[in-house]
């Protein structure tokens, strides 16, 4: 009866994708950001459909499972990214309406008059994202198999539902993720709700049972302390998590931003974003209840499903795999948004429209069975690339600040200079010495890296073009 | 610095400090919650006011 529920669930998001539109959307600019017409209610639940992942539903629960309290530093970052955003936002939005901005490498193209840092940028943007379209698609399989214990039943919905995620993001662009975004999140509410009140009654008798056993059992899950999870991992990567939102640095971000009808929307959602994000400590309330029912060892992502099952009647924890579903799905269709038109108008560079418009639809495609046949067959092989999707998108974030100002105060050089050493210092203590900066999160050392370099290279630079060169950035805006 | 700058800083240093606030990075419970539970909370939803008061203070410098 559940899997039967879950391929309802999955078809009916994908029904809902296709009513975003009532005809195949014609020109790319229209599918990526939807003529920038959207009003504030749908830009609510685009911009909220980048923070609820399967992450929010099974990942926060796990994260609570197995570090407790540190699972809290992914409460703050998102408002605090929002903060940046509230004051950068409309600048955004405008430069991307003068100058037709529609990926980040449109913009960093632009900014610094270079088409291989557009170009550079892209590549790295889809190598970073890619791993988190497959973890969309390997976590739709793995609520499927943990409710249903059975392995074909999880392979099998991440076919169909991937199938229907490719189908109606070719069919409605961006129209078709904000369509199903809607529904995602009032199903992820109602069964937020519904878990938040019957999972702690039912193994301690309420939510403050819960936290009084945990108290008096696990009180080291109740504060940070020392271990892989202490107060530097914690900051750090709160810090990391804040400054890769916060400054746009993830591709997929690009669209739902400039698709806006006015960048006052943009600003009052974020100004009330913050509340909603708060959402997020429901499924870490579950998290902690695992601790007191769930054996240690268990697959921490697994634990709100489990307790689901045993504390509700079936067709409810159909109606929970459903919201878990939507959760993947949503977020998977905004995700292949990002990479495809980052390589259709950054990476293949075809002159002709119509040729940049069917390069976009079938990176769709590739993209989408790239990372399906991977997450059923190969799930390991980009789960190590998955450690670089925040620490290694972050090493953008200083090239977009410098292009956030109204004159570009360096050249192309000193960005790519900061960008490289930055990366290599990333990939390096992600894969070679991993425990050479204890449990400070590599992403920002990255970043101090690319900081110093790109300010030595700039200084180099200014030395230099005072001797008669002069230093090509895009046009002040 | 900018004035409307400076509200929203506020929640965003309490959140940034939250695990080195001995008085919050403890065991025991407030309101039944863990404290960092309930100091997390409310500083996220400080963002709201705080940023609502930027923007008054943008408007009134003439910068919105």
């Amino acid at each position: 009866m559940i899997l039967a529920f879950t391929l309802a669930g999955i078809v009916l998001i994908g029904v809902l994708g296709f009513v975003g539109r009532r005809r195949p959307a014609a020109d790319l600019a229209e599918w990526t950001v939807g003529g920038r017409k959207f009003g504030a209610l749908t830009m609510w639940f685009l911009q909220a459909g980048e923070v609820f992942t399967t992450f929010t539903f099974l990942g926060m629960a796990g994260l609570a499972f197995s570090g407790g309290v540190a699972a809290m530093y992914a409460l703050p970052y998102v408002p605090i990214a929002y903060v940046v955003l509230f004051f950068l936002a409309k600048r955004i939005w405008r430069m991307g309406k003068e100058r037709g901005y529609l990926t980040q490498g449109d913009f960093l193209e632009d900014r610094y008059s270079s088409r291989a840092l557009g170009t550079v940028s892209a590549i790295l943007g889809v190598v970073f994202v890619l791993p988190y379209l497959q973890l969309q698609i390997t976590g739709l399989g793995l609520i499927v198999r943990l409710v249903t214990g059975d392995h074909a039943s999880g392979t099998l919905s991440m076919i169909a539902g991937s199938v229907l995620v490719v189908a109606f993001v070719l069919w409605a662009g961006l129209r078709g993720v904000a369509a199903t975004s809607y529904f995602k999140d009032a199903i992820m509410l109602v069964v937020l709700v519904v878990l938040i009140v019957a999972v702690p009654a039912h193994f301690a008798g309420g939510v403050s049972g819960v936290f009084r056993k945990i108290d008096q059992l696990h009180p080291e899950k109740l504060f940070v302390h020392a271990g892989a999870n202490d107060h530097t991992w914690f900051v750090t990567s709160m810090l990391v998590s804040a400054i890769g939102v916060g400054l746009m640095t993830l591709p997929h971000t690009w669209p739902a931003l400039m698709s806006a009808r006015d960048p006052k929307v943009l600003r009052r959602n974020y100004t009330w974003m913050p509340v909603y994000e708060l959402c997020l400590l429901l499924p870490m309330i579950i998290g902690f209840a695992a601790i007191l029912v769930v054996p240690k060892g268990n697959d921490p992502n697994g634990v709100l499903l489990t307790l689901s099952k045993d504390a509700l009647p079936g067709w409810v924890t159909g109606l929970v795999v459903v919201a878990a579903t939507a959760t993947a799905m949503v977020p998977a269709g905004g995700i292949l948004i990002g990479i495809s038109s980052l390589v259709a108008r950054n990476i293949t560079r075809v002159r002709s429209e119509r040729k940049q418009f069917w390069i976009n639809h079938g990176t769709v495609v590739l993209a989408s069975a790239l990372a399906l046949v991977l997450g059923i067959f190969r799930p390991d092989l980009l789960a190590n690339l998955l450690l670089l999707t925040y620490s290694g998108s972050v090493q953008l974030a200083p090239a977009n600040l410098l292009g956030f100002l109204k004159k570009v105060p360096v050249g192309k050089a000193p960005v790519f200079a900061g960008l490289l050493a930055g990366e290599v210092v990333v990939i390096w203590l992600t894969f070679v010495d991993p425990k050479l900066v204890g449990t400070v999160n590599v992403g920002l050392v990255g970043l101090a890296v690319n900081v110093i370099v790109l300010a030595l290279a700039a200084l180099i630079e200014r030395a230099v073009t005072r001797s008669g060169d002069v230093v090509q950035t895009g046009e002040p805006v | 610095m900018r004035s409307y700058y400076l509200p929203p800083l506020v929640p965003v240093a309490a959140l940034v400090l939250m695990p080195f606030l001995p008085f919050v990075n403890s065991s025991g419970l407030w309101m039944g919650l863990p404290k960092m539970m309930v100091w997390g909370a409310f500083w996220c939803l400080m963002f709201t006011p705080a940023l609502l008061l930027s923007e008054r203070l943008m408007s009134r410098a003439g910068e919105e």
